[in-house]
């Protein structure tokens, strides 16, 4: 998965103080290409070759890199079967390759974002809150041992005892306090982890998921608190540079079906409304098994459109086809209206999963990112 | 036929320009005078709050700690375990770059969004063409980024993305301007430096420190509030920052009530000068009057003439008055502000706030005492017959009788202010009534003083200069109704100079005195201000040669929501005891008690406002909550800041986590100069910290010279006053001799030389200017006992002890008589002048 597009630092002194300034500067895509583009400072690490993933190390930050998210999504029952789905994302963010040295615990350069969103399917309601914060000062962090990324009381913490992952994340109208246990270890996308984003190589990223975790917690919306169980999904992901500047925005999915295997793509989508060779995915058998996906192994069609009421219109139903793996899947999303007004405007939502595998019929939820969209 | 007396009394008027001019002049003079007062401390006090507004921001409250702040790990717990979100950590400190004090503030902009916008604002407006938003990020991570007013930036002759040094803590620190605030448009911006938490503590030195925490709560949210108060640890406090606003700005109260005291006096002068000017251009109207009586105007057509024609006048007046006590004001201001910085806090006056309340004060005093001043001549001289109106004996007569009557009832209003003075406690307001209850009932009894006075001394005045002087003298008594008033305003005046002469005086010899016994040390050596001086360095000072003992010094500020407390904080050797005088202790048992136990000495003005002293305990808020001490003693102390404690750095060490030290005082072993030890010390301190170094002797004479820049407005008021008094008495001269022509004439007729009428008009004045002295010297005398004993006492609590130099009554005596003379030279040359004939034809 990628960063939603204009994310971060760019436009978080203008969410910090005021929408005047994002007004002012409508040219967001240059931002973008920019923020994510390969113009970083050459002080940075940057993700060229293949490298040893290792656990659980690599759950913690690497913050030589400018870029790093840990991305959970999530679709979840209650015990009345009311549906919900949930995201909480945090960002790191580094302003520079380095800081000097300080007294003062508050001196640094890395930025934390998080977004929080819960989708209220029966009620159709749709709810967003994100937390900024520099990582200093105990303010927000991430570490590998013992596993823990937060910002102000919203945490991913890893529980030694358990070897599960606990997630709190509560605003004002809704919360979340979710244990996440992994059912499939990490899984490395692209090659051998190593996520091309575009023909030029120094466009690329580390990434890695955890395609299936059984989730149990509970959800508050208002006053009430449900108690849910289902699945998660989990994206790692961190680059210095990652996107080309012809791109304008990309199509995520993370489809978890029910015969065990899941199956992640993401569509890159280039100025002249093409997708760029450089889309990729990875689909992960029920027993484990992974194979990368390349350009050509994925058809992507569009069945349906949603008009944003603030403007922009978003794909809203897709028939995917990997015929490598004889899939082809119907995906809807759960309710339409799923977009967030963040830093940054992007749709980010639950989807149902209904289709063919291997000729057998299948059936499965997941979660889409689209992104690119809202300017228009 | 109105039209026609209208016209009458304004040709009067033209035809006499000069008493229209003076008493333009006296009524513009008044209303400037109080217009500029009430101007400078309105401005000031409006800068100051609208800059703590724009400060506090949205803050509903603040988190403080001890002297040092609250520790920061109180802000993340708040934020990560408490899930705290309307608060923001705040560094605040002060810097100077080319003398000019500056305020820091830290911040964190990924909190300020809760409280305050300003200090992010500029960081999101400009974005390079890189895209990146460079100034945010640059902000939070180059050390020594701040952002600045536009007009601190020009004052400073500083660009966007120059560089440039500054001192903090006496330590020289690098900064780098980028990007201006947004303009408030009323400069509460100015002077203020904005930067990164980080910068902050970097240069405070506060590494793991906050200054406070500001927090917002929804008004009402008593749950909000409450699990706030229970998250935090002993030690910190969670204070309404209003409340807080208030506590700093109550540290310049007592200023400025004493800066308003002495406008209400010149206001006091200023009306007798209006009434004064307006009256006698009544007065000598008397025979216009009969004669328009006897054409057939009514009374009320004759009042409603005068009383229209004292408005416009003292309309007019007023509005010259406005426009001069704007400009006055202006000046003033620059005086205040320079004492609040001084003594208080920082407060930067862009903006002149021309208050609607002291406009009509201004209005109504011009006006409103043109009108009074107005109507009792013009009801007494409508109320004769027509023909008995052309006439001045009837006017005299009716004064004379009324005489006992007024003196009366001035001794009556004098024994009130005495009673009230007794019964108002340590009331402040009350004390000032009680002065203005005293100049009134003296002014009262002014009059019956000179009728005795002139009757007595004419005889004398006979003896010794013959006919002309004998009857200038008894002139002064039989012309009462016209001199009564000069007199009483040139008394009046001349009686505020010297009790205010006698009070600065007494005032400054108790505090050199005091200066004298407290500066112990040869040679003083620290911070500007309050912070912390390098360990290392103070070391290697104690380690110079001829340094034999040394004391410490750290100056702190505790609060809670009773405000604000300065503590002084001293580690010193016994033979330095004998600085602090203790007053109502044993000196021995409380230095043991003040040394080894939870003993503190509070300072007189501090156990006056809290009726405290040896033997009574006090709490105060300390690192480890709230704890209480025993008060061993009082300490005499004539320092500004009233609330003073002084705290052994053994108990300070035992309740407050700091360390610091913001001063030495070292004694030198005999023979060694203090000199020699100052160049050493700047030697030694050269490029790592930028100290104060100093002798006793020349600290002693810096803290006089401040006392007596505190003072500079003092001393401006009083010069403004005498000359109030003196347009009152040069005016009134003036009407005199020039309603007298006609009798002059008759002098000259009569066989008197220009010259002996000019000296006869010249002893007149002289004497109605010795009277006028002679009146104040009492009440002057009256006045400074009261400014010392009540006023000072009740507004800071100092014990003074009351000096009267011989030379102040002197020269005040002799500036009255100085002022009248000079007031009675224009009539002398004129009488002397004017063709006995022409002036007998006139009329």
């Amino acid at each position: 998965m990628l960063i939603p597009r204009t994310c971060l630092v760019a436009l978080l002194a203008s969410f910090i103080f005021g929408s005047a300034y994002a007004e002012e500067t409508g040219a967001q895509t240059s931002q973008l290409a920019d923020l994510l583009g390969s113009d970083a400072d050459p002080a940075f690490a940057r993700a060229i070759a293949p490298r040893a993933f290792v656990f659980p190390q690599d759950h913690g930050p690497h913050p030589e890199f400018r870029n790093e998210w840990w991305y959970v999504t999530g679709n979840l029952d209650n015990e009345d079967g009311e549906r919900f789905g949930f995201e909480l994302t945090i960002f790191r963010f580094a302003l520079t390759p380095s800081v000097s040295a300080s007294k003062s615990a508050w001196r640094t350069n890395q930025v934390y974002i998080a977004h929080l969103a819960v989708t209220d399917a029966d009620n159709k309601r749709f709810y967003v809150a994100q937390r900024y914060s520099r990582g200093a000062a105990g303010l927000a962090g991430a570490q590998a041992k013992p596993f823990r990324v937060w910002i102000d009381d919203w945490e991913m913490a890893g529980k030694a005892e358990t070897g599960t992952w606990h997630l709190i994340a509560d605003d004002e109208d809704f919360g979340i306090d979710l244990e996440l246990r992994a059912l499939k270890p990490p899984v490395l996308n692209g090659i051998d982890g190593l996520s091309q984003k575009s023909a030029d190589p120094s466009n690329a990223s580390y990434y890695y998921s955890i395609t299936r975790l059984q989730t149990e917690g509970s959800l508050r919306i208002g006053e009430n608190d449900y108690t849910v169980s289902g699945l998660s999904w989990l994206d790692r992901e961190w680059s210095t540079s990652a996107l080309a500047a012809d791109q304008v925005g990309w199509d995520w999915f993370a489809l978890q079906l029910d015969d065990g295997s899941e199956l992640m793509i993401y569509g890159l989508r280039l100025e002249n409304g093409t997708r760029d060779p450089a889309s990729a995915g990875t689909f992960v058998s029920a027993n484990g098994v992974t194979t990368h996906l390349a350009y050509d192994d994925v058809e992507i069609s569009v069945l349906e459109e949603w008009s944003s009421p603030e403007g922009g219109s978003y794909p809203s139903r897709w028939l995917l086809r990997v015929p490598r793996f004889g899939l082809e899947l119907n995906v809807t999303p759960v309710i339409s209206d799923q977009e967030l007004f963040t830093t940054v405007r992007y749709w980010e939502g639950a989807v149902d999963v209904t289709g063919e595998h291997e000729l057998r019929p299948v059936e499965g939820r997941g979660y889409v990112e689209l992104t690119g969209y809202a300017e228009e | 036929m109105i039209p026609v007396t209208y016209r009458a009394s304004f040709s009067y008027l033209l035809r006499h320009p000069w008493q229209l001019a003076l008493a333009l002049l006296g009524i513009s003079v008044g209303v400037a005078v109080i217009v500029a007062v009430d101007l400078a401390n309105a401005s000031a006090r409006k800068a100051f709050l609208l800059s703590m507004d724009t400060i506090t921001g949205e803050a509903t409250h603040q988190i403080i700690g001890g002297p040092r702040g609250v520790t920061e790990d109180i802000y993340t717990r708040l934020r990560v375990n408490h899930g705290t979100r309307a608060i923001a950590p705040i560094i605040d400190g002060a810097a100077t770059i080319d003398d000019v004090t500056m305020s820091i503030l830290g911040v964190d902009l990924f909190a300020e969004r809760e409280i305050r916008t300003f200090t992010g604002e500029a960081l999101t407006r400009d974005t390079d063409a890189s895209g990146a938003n460079s100034l945010f990020a640059e902000f939070l991570v180059t050390p020594g980024a701040v952002t600045t007013s536009q007009q601190t930036a020009k004052q400073l002759g500083l660009s966007v993305g120059d560089t440039f040094e500054l001192f903090v803590e006496g330590k020289n620190q690098q900064a780098t301007l980028l990007a201006i605030l947004p303009d408030d448009g009323n400069g509460s911006l100015d002077r203020l430096l904005v930067t990164d938490i980080a910068t902050a503590q970097e240069w405070l030195g506060l590494a793991g420190w906050l200054s406070r925490i500001d927090v917002r709560i929804a008004d009402g949210d008593q749950n909000s509030l409450a699990a706030l108060e229970a998250a935090l640890p002993g030690g910190t406090q969670l204070l309404s920052a209003a409340g807080r606003t208030r506590s700093t700005a109550e540290m310049s109260q007592a200023f400025m009530t004493n800066l308003t005291a002495m406008s209400l006096l010149a206001l006091l002068v200023g009306l007798f000068l209006i009434f004064n000017s307006v009256n006698f251009s009544v007065l000598q109207r008397r025979p216009l009057i009969g004669v328009l009586r006897a054409l057939g105007l009514t009374r009320r057509q004759l009042l409603a003439m005068i009383l229209v024609e004292a408005t416009v006048l003292g309309s007019i007046a007023a509005v010259f008055g406005m426009v001069l006590g704007v400009a006055l004001g202006e000046q003033l201001l620059e005086l205040v502000s320079r004492t609040i910085n001084d003594l208080y806090f920082r407060v930067n006056v862009t903006n002149v706030s021309i208050e609607t309340f002291s406009i009509a004060k201004g209005l109504i005093a011009g006006v409103g005492a043109a009108l009074v001043a107005a109507a009792l001549p013009a009801i007494e001289a409508t109320s004769y017959q027509p023909r008995l109106a052309l006439t001045r004996s009837a006017l005299e007569r009716g004064a004379r009788r009324a005489l006992p009557t007024v003196a009366l009832t001035g001794i009556a209003v004098m024994a009130s202010a005495v009673l009230l003075i007794l019964t108002s406690g340590s009331n402040l307001v009350a004390g000032l009534a009680a002065v203005f209850l005293l100049i009134l009932g003296f002014a009262l009894c002014v009059p019956l003083f000179v009728r005795f006075a002139s009757n007595l001394a004419a005889p004398l005045a006979g003896r010794l200069g013959g006919t002309s002087a004998r009857m200038a003298v008894a002139g002064i008594a039989s012309g009462l109704s016209r001199t009564g008033v000069a007199i009483v305003a040139l008394a009046i005046a001349v009686s505020a100079t010297i009790g205010v002469s006698v009070m600065v005086d007494s005032f400054r010899g108790s505090v050199s005195t005091w200066l004298q016994q407290t500066l112990q040390a040869d040679v003083y050596a620290g911070l500007d201000r309050s912070g912390a001086m390098d360990p290392d360095l103070i070391e290697t000072i104690r380690n110079i040669d001829g340094v034999v003992d040394m004391s410490t010094r750290k100056r702190a500020s505790i609060e809670d929501e009773n405000g604000r407390t300065e503590l002084r904080v001293f580690e010193m050797p016994p033979a330095s005891y004998a600085g602090a005088e203790l007053i109502d202790a044993d000196p021995s048992a409380a230095w043991t008690a003040w040394e080894s136990s939870d003993a503190l000495f509070v300072s007189e003005p501090y156990a006056y406002q809290n009726n405290v002293g040896a033997g009574d305990t006090v709490v105060l808020p300390t690192d480890f909550g709230p704890h209480k001490f025993a008060i061993a003693a009082t300490f005499q102390s004539y320092d500004i800041n009233a609330s003073g404690i002084m705290m052994s750095r053994a108990t300070y060490a035992r309740h407050f986590d700091d360390d610091s030290i913001d001063s030495l005082g070292l004694y030198l072993a005999d023979g060694v100069s203090a000199d020699t030890v100052i160049e050493q010390i700047k030697a030694l301190s050269a490029g790592r910290q930028e100290l104060y170094i100093s002798s006793n002797v020349s600290l002693r004479e810096l803290s006089l010279l401040i006392f007596d820049r505190t003072f500079v407005i003092t001393d401006i008021l009083y010069w403004l006053t005498l000359g109030v008094a003196f347009i009152g008495i040069l005016s009134a001269m003036l009407a005199l001799q020039l309603e007298r022509a006609r009798e002059f004439a008759t002098l000259r007729a009569l066989g008197m030389t220009p010259t002996q009428v000019g000296s006869m008009i010249i002893t007149q004045t002289g004497v109605i200017g010795l009277l006028s002295g002679l009146a104040a010297v009492p009440l002057g005398v009256v006045m400074a006992w009261v400014l010392i004993k009540v006023i000072n006492r009740r507004a800071f609590g100092w014990q003074i002890d009351m000096s009267i130099g011989p030379g102040i009554l002197l020269v005040a005596v002799a500036f009255a008589m100085g002022a009248a003379l000079l007031a009675g030279l224009y009539p002398a040359y004129r009488a002397g002048r004017s063709q006995p004939a022409i002036a007998m034809r006139e009329e």
